[in-house]
């Protein structure tokens, strides 16, 4: 039987009187890689930033794992199994690369051994051993990318939010990170996936929600995304919404 | 862990040593007594503010919660003076509650400007109750601790000491631990720490707790010390920033960098204000007594020590941003 490890019911946001997200519902598989996509403003921050808990919602359910998380504080949400990387990276700057992943593994055990050890698998994982001792703060953009990553997945999440985690890297670099992404899904993480790159998006999803001015313009696998005439519309621009 | 363990082991051997060298000497003791207190304190201050980046700008409060805790106290029974201190420490830490559950919504200046409403608030308190003594303070005229000669300052270089050892024992633990880590991740960035499951709120108290807890026993022992104490010498906002002054020159964030702007500030500031600068040239013909640079010096230099403290705070804030201790350590922790 297929479980939904994330339901979006019908979630809206205001701020004041400008609505930044209406209406919006989707649902996302355990082991799915599941994509956020839209123009800029669309509301895809946004909506992550309801899910883990940095805002409340104004209405509607979010039920993650069986549990209803709207209003929950941010680290609850992690705690619960959900955990994000953010698009403006937030290194912990003047802590060694090592000391910010143990940072992350001490939110599932209390030892420091055990915090280490878990650490500097994660690094390996992304593959950041050689700088372990570095300072985050002194990283290049490219690394410290991998960083929230590794940082994150020693969290041990059940599900992952991505925040343009391929932002301002190179093509060599982008493509990198999605082998790593596709790995981290194959050993059961589920993850959900913000992203300008259309290729890296159509590449790597399974299932792609389009957001457009707060609303979902759109839903369905990458090939039925690609053709969508509202979507193309809403990229190129020209039509009724630009 | 051996080699770590050698340098704290011979400092706390010349920290202990030392009374007995100098022997009978209550000038030098009683500046080794604020030496140890001003330690004390940057180090208890540094919890929150080194680790945790929480600069309070009111510790002044929970110094003075100990100090007046105790002074009551004991000005009206005759109980074991570490009773009354333990009894600071609860006063201390329920300040401590309630201002962290203030001022601890907010973040980085408003938090400190918060932390400054709360220490006046206590203080004016004080000042306005009429069992805190008002403005006339308290004067304790008889003190006892099983059989110490509390007219000698050397049981109180000790228990300064004690509270020293206390106080860098506990800091070193915590900076090995779990909620180390997580203080310091709050400090780096609030936002990203919060998404890695710490909770913002707890760790501060936690962080608040322990630094208050520490500041009290520091007023308490500091109350039976000079056995005189209002509301000017233990909640002025001056003692806060001095705190604060302390662990900034020294180094902030690190273990040792509190005892080390202690050790280099106090005796400064001695220096200046009992002149023996001016009247060390004067004496060995350097500056002619009579003439106006010798007049200055005679004259002003006495009163230029905050001039001079000032100065030394901007320039190492301009130079020196991670302290005297950043210049031995370039990286690392």
């Amino acid at each position: 039987m297929i479980k939904h490890l994330l339901n979006v019911n019908h979630v809206n946001k205001y701020f004041g009187g400008n609505v930044a997200i209406s209406d919006v519902c989707f649902s996302v598989e355990e082991k799915q890689i599941f994509g956020l996509i839209g123009p800029n403003g669309a509301g895809k921050t946004t909506m992550f930033n309801c899910l883990t808990g940095y805002y409340p919602v104004s209405s509607g359910d979010i039920v993650f794992d069986g549990k209803k998380i709207n209003n929950r504080r941010p680290d609850e949400v992690c705690r619960l199994g959900m955990a994000r990387t953010w698009q403006r990276v937030k290194p912990l700057g003047s802590l060694s690369v090592l000391d910010n992943v143990m940072v992350g593994a001490f939110a599932v055990t209390r030892s420091l051994h055990t915090a280490e050890k878990m650490a500097r698998e994660q690094i390996h994982v992304v593959g950041l051993d050689d700088y372990a001792a570095q300072l985050a703060g002194s990283l290049p953009i490219g690394l410290k990318k991998k960083l929230e990553l590794a940082r994150v997945l020693a969290t041990k999440p059940k599900m992952l939010l991505l925040d343009e985690i391929c932002g301002g890297l190179n093509h060599t670099e982008t493509w990198a990170i999605l082998d790593i992404i596709r790995s981290i899904r194959n050993s059961g993480t589920t993850i959900v996936f913000i992203e300008h790159d259309m290729k890296a998006v159509t590449s790597i999803c399974d299932r792609i929600v389009v957001l457009n001015a707060g609303e979902k313009l759109a839903e369905g696998t990458p090939a039925e995304i690609t053709s969508n005439r509202d979507v193309i519309e809403a990229y190129l621009g020209g039509g009724h919404h630009a | 862990m051996m080699k770590q363990a050698i340098i704290p082991a011979l400092l706390l051997a010349v920290g202990v040593l030392i009374p007995l060298l100098i022997g009978e000497n209550p000038y030098i003791t009683g500046i080794l007594i604020t030496v140890l207190m001003m330690a004390t304190l940057a180090s208890a201050w540094n919890i929150l503010g080194g680790y945790a980046g929480q600069y309070s700008f009111g510790h002044a409060a929970y110094f003075g919660a100990g100090a007046y805790t105790t002074m009551i106290i004991l000005s009206v029974s005759d109980t074991n003076p570490l009773v009354a201190m333990a009894a600071g420490v609860v006063v201390a830490g329920l300040i401590a509650l309630v201002t962290g559950a203030i001022v601890f919504r907010l973040r980085g200046h408003y938090f400190g400007l918060a932390s400054i409403a709360v220490a006046e608030i206590v203080r004016l308190v004080v000042l306005n109750l009429e069992f805190t003594g008002g403005a006339q303070g308290i004067l304790l005229t008889d003190v006892k601790f099983y059989g110490l000669d509390l007219n000698s300052k050397n049981p109180f270089y000790y228990g300064m000491l004690i509270a020293l050892v206390l106080t860098l024992g506990i800091t070193a633990l915590v900076r090995r631990s779990r909620t180390g880590y997580y203080l310091q991740a709050i400090r780096e960035d609030q936002d990203a720490a919060a998404s890695l499951g710490i909770n913002l709120a707890y760790h501060k108290n936690k962080a608040l707790l322990i630094s208050a807890s520490l500041t009290s026993v520091v007023g308490s022992l500091y109350a039976v010390y000079i056995r005189f104490i209002d509301t000017h010498a233990v909640l002025d906002l001056r003692l806060s920033i001095e705190i604060i002054l302390t662990a900034i020159i020294g180094g902030v964030g690190t273990l040792w960098g509190p005892l080390f702007g202690a050790m280099l500030l106090v005796p400064l500031a001695e220096i200046l204000r009992s002149n023996v600068l001016g009247e060390a040239l004067v004496t060995h013909g350097m500056v002619p007594e009579s003439s106006p640079v010798g007049m200055f010096l005679k004259e002003h230099l006495a009163h230029a020590h905050v001039l001079v403290y000032g100065i030394i705070t901007v320039l190492c804030i301009l130079y020196l941003p991670k302290g005297i201790l950043g210049l031995f350590r370039r990286s690392g922790k």
